[in-house]
C-alpha cells in the first residue's frame, strides 16, 4: 500500500508542505517541500550600493527584518573597515533582543501552544488560556514596541544604518523601556512553568549537532564573531561556508546545509544547549531547574528554549539599557574606503544568519546570504522521518498530520526567509 | 446579520502583512469573532475556502501556480484587495522588471538547473493587478494597521476606503521636519505614497520609497532636482526603481528620454 499526505503547513511564516510517502509498513520518503515563489534577493543586490543593500535584504522576512539588516550591516561594515563606537554597538544589541523576544513570543504564544494545548488556533485557545494569550500579545507587543521605538518601526524600520543610527533613540525612551521590561517578567515566567508539564514524547529522541554564533563576550547572547560547533569545533564567521556546506538535492530543488556530511539545528535551542549554562538570574534558576540531557535529543524543546530566551531578553534589557544611557551619542562613522570583501553574522531568532559581500567601486559585486531555516531543513525532515517511523500504525489519518506538523513548527521554520527555496512540482 | 466571509491570502514576499494583521492587538479578537476567517495561513490550520465576501492578498505573483491560484480567488471573491508594496505594486523583486536578465539571475541563483527552470514555471515577479483586477490597494512595506483596519471597516460597511491621497511629503511637513532634499539627500518623499507616518525622514534619513509610487507625481522634476544635487543618472533610476516595482518602470520609460 502507499500513501501520501500533502499539505501546507500552517501557522508558520511563509510556505511550506510536509510531504511523508508510506510504501507498506516502511516510512518511504519525507519531503519538507516549499511552495515559496523566488525573489533572487542575492542577485537584486549587486550593483546597489551599501545604503540601498541595507533596504533591500530585510525585506527577505518581515519577522527578522532587522537581522537581515544587522547581519548586512555588520558584513559592509567588515568590508569598508568601519568601527562603531560602543554606544552603537550596544544599541544594536538591544535591537537584537527586541527582535528575539517578539518572534519568541510570536511562535511560542501564536503558533506553537495551541500544538501542545491541542487547538487549531490561538483564537480557539482563548475561551480556556486567556491569561496565557493575553501574555503572549503583551510580551509580542513590547517587542514590536522596541522595534519601534529602536528601529523607526514595528517590522523594517531604517534607523539603524551603516556606521550608526539616523536618530539614536534617547535616553529617556530607553529608561522607559527598561521599567516596562521589569513589569512584564510574570508574564514570561508563566509560559516556562506551562512548558515545565509538557509531556516530550520519548521517542523523537535522538542525537543531533547544535550550532551557534559563540558572544564575544563569553555571555548568552544573539551576536558574536565565531561559530560554536556542539562536536567541540569553532570557526570564525567568515569561514561559514565550511560550516554551512549549502548544496542542492536533487528532489527538492532547495539549497540544503550540512555539516561534515550530517543535518544540524540552529535555533533558540542550539543556542540553549551551546550557551545555556552562561544563562544567569532568573533565566537561569530555569535552566537548572528544568533542563535535562533529553534538550539535546528532542525538537519539541524548541518552544521551551524560546521561553527562557524571553526571560533572558527580559532580563538584559535593563542591563543594556543601563549601559548605552551612560555612554555620549556618537555621529555616523563614515566609511574611508570603497572596495572590500566582508561576512557578518547575527543569531536571528531562527538562528545564525550570515551575509557576506564583495564592494567594487562602492557597489556590490557578490552577495550571499544563509539563512536559518534553510539550515534547519534536513534535520527537521529527519526527525519527522524518525516520527512518521514510530506512528505509521496511527489509523487516524488527521492526529498523524497533527503530530507532524507539530514537529516542524516546532523548529519555527521561517520559510519566507528562504533566500533559495522553491517549489516542488511533483509529476 | 450573517458574517462576511474573509480570505487572507499570502504570495512571494516577507510575510509582513499578515504579521501586521495580528499586531491589531485590541481589534483582533474582534476579527476573528465577527467575521468568518475562512484562511489565514500564518495563524490558524484549517484553511479552506470556496465563497468570500473579502480577499485580502499579500505579496507577488512570481509563479504560474500563484497566477493560477489568484485568478481563483478573484472568481470566489466579491472584493479583493491588495495589501502591501508587493501585491500592490510588486515589491523590491520587480524593481528589474522590463531590463531582461531575469533567467539568468535565476540560473545564477539555481545553478544553472535548467529542468528545474522549466518545472518551477516562474516568471519575474509582478503585482497582483497584472492578473486581476483589484479593487483596493493599501500600500506599504509593511502596510500600516491603522489603515488596514480604516480599509477592511469600510469594505465591510460597503463604504469606500479613504487611504492619504497625497506623497509622504505632506506628512513630513505636519512633522515640521526640514525638507532632507534641500540638504542635497536623495529623499524620494515627493514620488512615494503617503501614509507611513514620514518615519525615515524622522529619523534625519531620505525616503527610499518602500509605501510604493504616489498616484500623481512629478517624477521629472524629482529626477532633474536630483541631478542638480549632483547625483548620476544610473544612481537615481536605481533609486527610484528599488521599490517601484512596473508604476516606476513605465513612468521612466517615458519621461527618461526627455531628461537631458
Amino acid at each position: 500500500m502507499k500513501k501520501k499526505i500533502i499539505k501546507t503547513i500552517s501557522r508558520v511564516e511563509g510556505h511550506g508542505g510536509i510531504s511523508v510517502t508510506f510504501e507498506g509498513k516502511k516510512v518511504k520518503e519525507v519531503r519538507v517541500n516549499i511552495y515559496e515563489g523566488p525573489r533572487l534577493i542575492e542577485q537584486l543586490v549587486l550593483g546597489k550600493a551599501p545604503g540601498e543593500i541595507i533596504n533591500i535584504v530585510p525585506r527577505i522576512c518581515g519577522i527578522c527584518s532587522l537581522s537581515h539588516k544587522l547581519a548586512a550591516i555588520n558584513a559592509l561594515e567588515n568590508a569598508l573597515d568601519i568601527k562603531v563606537p560602543m554606544r552603537t554597538k550596544l544599541t544594536r544589541e538591544l535591537m537584537l533582543i527586541g527582535e528575539i523576544l517578539q518572534s519568541n513570543a510570536l511562535h511560542v504564544f501564536y503558533l506553537s501552544l495551541p500544538d501542545f494545548l491541542g487547538y487549531p488556533s490561538v483564537v480557539e485557545m482563548i475561551a480556556d488560556y486567556p491569561g496565557e494569550v493575553e501574555a503572549g500579545m503583551t510580551l509580542k507587543g513590547f517587542g514590536y514596541q522596541m522595534n519601534r521605538l529602536l528601529s523607526g518601526r514595528p517590522v523594517h524600520g531604517e534607523n539603524p544604518v551603516l556606521g550608526g543610527f539616523g536618530k539614536h533613540p534617547s535616553n529617556k525612551d530607553l529608561l522607559d523601556l527598561k521599567n516596562s521590561a521589569a513589569k512584564l517578567m510574570p508574564l514570561a515566567e508563566k509560559a516556562a512553568g506551562l512548558f515545565g508539564i509538557f509531556d516530550y514524547p520519548a521517542y523523537l529522541d535522538q542525537d543531533t549537532t547544535f550550532i551557534a554564533l559563540n558572544p564575544d563576550d563569553g555571555k548568552y547572547g544573539f551576536a558574536g564573531n565565531s561559530i560554536r560547533i556542539s562536536n567541540g569545533d569553532e570557526f570564525p564567521v567568515p569561514e561559514y561556508k565550511s560550516v554551512v556546506n549549502e548544496r542542492v538535492v536533487p528532489y527538492s530543488f532547495a539549497k540544503r546545509a550540512s555539516y561534515l556530511g550530517k543535518p544540524f539545528s540552529v535555533g533558540a535551542l542550539a543556542r540553549i544547549n551551546l550557551f545555556g549554562e552562561r544563562l544567569t538570574g532568573k533565566a537561569g534558576q530555569y535552566f537548572s531547574d528544568y533542563y535535562n540531557k533529553r534538550w539535546k535529543k528532542n525538537p519539541l524543546y524548541f518552544c521551551f528554549a524560546q521561553a527562557l530566551e524571553i526571560i533572558f531578553c527580559l532580563e538584559n534589557i535593563p542591563l543594556l539599557v543601563d549601559r548605552i544611557v551612560g555612554l555620549k551619542v556618537p555621529d555616523v562613522v563614515i566609511p574611508k574606503r570603497q572596495n572590500g570583501i566582508g561576512t557578518g553574522a547575527v543569531e536571528a531568532p531562527r538562528g545564525a544568519l550570515y551575509h557576506h559581500y564583495e564592494l567594487k567601486d562602492g557597489l556590490a559585486s557578490d552577495c550571499d546570504i544563509s539563512t536559518p531555516t534553510a539550515q534547519n531543513l534536513d534535520d527537521i525532515e529527519r526527525y519527522l522521518f524518525k516520527a512518521a517511523d514510530h506512528l505509521i500504525g496511527e489509523p487516524n489519518e488527521k492526529k498523524l498530520e497533527f503530530k507532524l506538523e507539530m514537529i516542524a513548527r516546532a523548529f519555527d521554520p521561517c520559510i519566507s526567509c528562504s533566500a533559495h527555496m522553491i517549489k516542488i512540482i511533483r509529476k | 446579520m450573517e458574517k462576511k466571509k474573509v480570505g487572507i491570502f499570502s504570495f512571494s514576499g516577507c510575510s509582513g502583512e499578515q504579521l501586521m494583521i495580528l499586531d491589531c492587538e485590541a481589534q483582533l479578537l474582534d476579527i476573528f469573532s465577527d467575521l468568518e476567517i475562512k484562511t489565514f495561513p500564518m495563524a490558524q490550520s484549517n484553511n479552506r475556502y470556496s465563497e468570500l465576501d473579502i480577499a485580502l492578498l499579500e505579496g507577488s505573483i512570481t509563479t504560474q501556480h500563484q497566477k493560477e491560484e489568484l485568478q481563483e480567488i478573484r472568481k470566489a471573491s466579491k472584493v479583493l484587495i491588495a495589501m502591501g508594496t508587493c501585491a500592490c505594486f510588486g515589491g523590491v523583486q520587480s524593481m528589474l522588471l522590463g531590463k531582461g536578465g531575469w533567467k539568468d539571475r535565476f540560473m545564477k541563483v539555481y545553478e544553472n538547473n535548467e529542468g528545474l527552470y522549466r518545472e518551477m514555471a516562474a516568471f519575474e515577479s509582478q503585482p497582483c493587478s497584472a492578473f486581476v483586477k483589484v479593487d483596493h490597494l493599501i500600500p506599504g512595506c509593511p502596510m500600516d494597521k491603522d489603515q488596514f483596519l480604516h480599509t477592511l471597516s469600510h469594505v465591510l460597511h460597503n463604504t469606500k476606503p479613504h487611504l492619504y491621497p497625497f506623497p509622504v511629503c505632506t506628512e513630513c511637513k505636519w512633522k515640521e521636519n526640514d525638507c532632507l532634499l534641500n540638504r542635497g539627500l536623495p529623499c524620494l518623499g515627493p514620488l512615494t505614497r503617503g501614509g507611513c507616518g514620514a518615519i525615515c525622514p524622522s529619523h534625519n534619513l531620505p525616503c527610499v520609497g518602500c509605501w510604493g509610487p504616489a498616484e500623481t507625481p512629478n517624477t521629472t522634476s524629482e529626477f532633474k532636482l536630483l541631478l542638480e544635487k549632483g547625483y548620476s543618472r544610473e544612481e537615481i533610476i536605481r533609486k527610484f526603481r528599488n521599490f517601484g516595482g512596473a508604476v516606476i518602470a513605465d513612468r521612466l520609460r517615458k519621461i527618461l528620454d526627455k531628461i537631458k
